[in-house]
């Protein structure tokens, strides 16, 4: 039973992570009504690879002791860090009159990791191949150009299926999400405030 | 057959009704063209978009841009 529904699950998360990108409205809407809590694990399994990537990057040294400290450090961060926002898009959604359910707003907001997973990768891989900083030659600005403008797309992205989570997971309208999001961002500033000053996550990983 | 077509028809019926509409007044036909283009596909309009806020940050900032992104590019 158990490993139908992993199996089924495994399914969707690969259709529902291919179809955010070319249709996410209308996939949104089918993560939200049917989605399966059991999508979550692939998406923590994506997740933990990041997190061991970038553990060995941020390290710069093959030790064990340290690069498991950094991999906990990172994943157990990123793991609060979910739980927080949804706990807290939860409660505020719920005061200006949202109707949804958690498991919607657990899977949402889980899908909406998938561009920050992307942007978080890309990054760690460019500090490899070409570590910081840039210069003022054509060169740097060229590349400097490119990598925010990638910023950029994936902040939009981010921006637009956070915007679904809200609209399908606590059926809300736009004004009410603005309500929301004008009440969480603050709170998630300061937190991503303590976060950087902890040294854990310089860019917070929302 | 028609059991089947009613019932498809209220699973219709009902995920349409599920959501409040949105609403701005005079700017609502704006959101509703600007969210149909971001339900399908909306990666190379946000490319677009993206480029044009590049280009206009660099032109106000010039080569200060090279900053900003090694400060991002330690941010992970």
């Amino acid at each position: 039973m158990i490993l139908a529904s992993l199996v089924v699950a495994l399914v969707a998360f690969g259709k529902n992570s291919i179809g955010i990108v070319s249709r996410p409205y209308e996939t949104y809407r089918r993560i939200t009504d049917h989605g399966s809590l059991w999508e979550l694990p692939y998406l923590g399994l994506v997740l933990a690879l990041y997190f061991a990537l970038a553990s060995v990057v941020k390290t710069a040294a093959f030790r064990p002791f340290l690069l498991t400290r950094q991999f906990v450090l990172l994943a157990g961060s990123a793991a609060l860090t979910y739980l927080i926002v949804v706990i807290l898009m939860w409660e505020v959604g719920k005061l200006v009159g949202g109707k949804g359910t958690i498991r919607a707003l657990l899977l949402g907001w889980g899908y909406t990791l998938v561009p920050t997973t992307l942007w978080f990768l890309a990054t760690s891989i460019l500090y490899v191949l070409l570590p910081p900083p840039r210069t003022d030659s054509p060169a740097g600005i060229a590349f400097s150009v490119l990598f925010l403008m990638f910023s950029t797309a994936l902040f939009f992205w981010k921006f637009v299926l956070a915007y679904l989570t809200m609209r399908f997971g606590l059926h809300l309208d736009l004004l009410r999400i603005a309500v929301v999001a004008g009440i969480c961002l603050p709170i998630l500033g300061l937190y991503s405030m303590l976060m950087y000053q902890w040294g854990i996550f310089r860019v917070p990983f929302i | 057959m028609t059991d089947l077509l009613y019932k498809k028809f209220v699973e219709r019926w009902e995920e349409v009704t599920q959501l409040p509409p949105t609403t701005l007044g005079p700017l609502t036909g704006l959101y509703k063209t600007l969210t149909r283009r971001l339900k399908v596909m909306p990666l190379p309009a946000l490319f677009i978009v993206s480029l044009v806020c590049v280009v206009g940050v660099y032109v106000l900032f010039g080569s200060a841009i090279t900053l900003l992104v090694s400060l991002l590019q330690r941010g992970f």
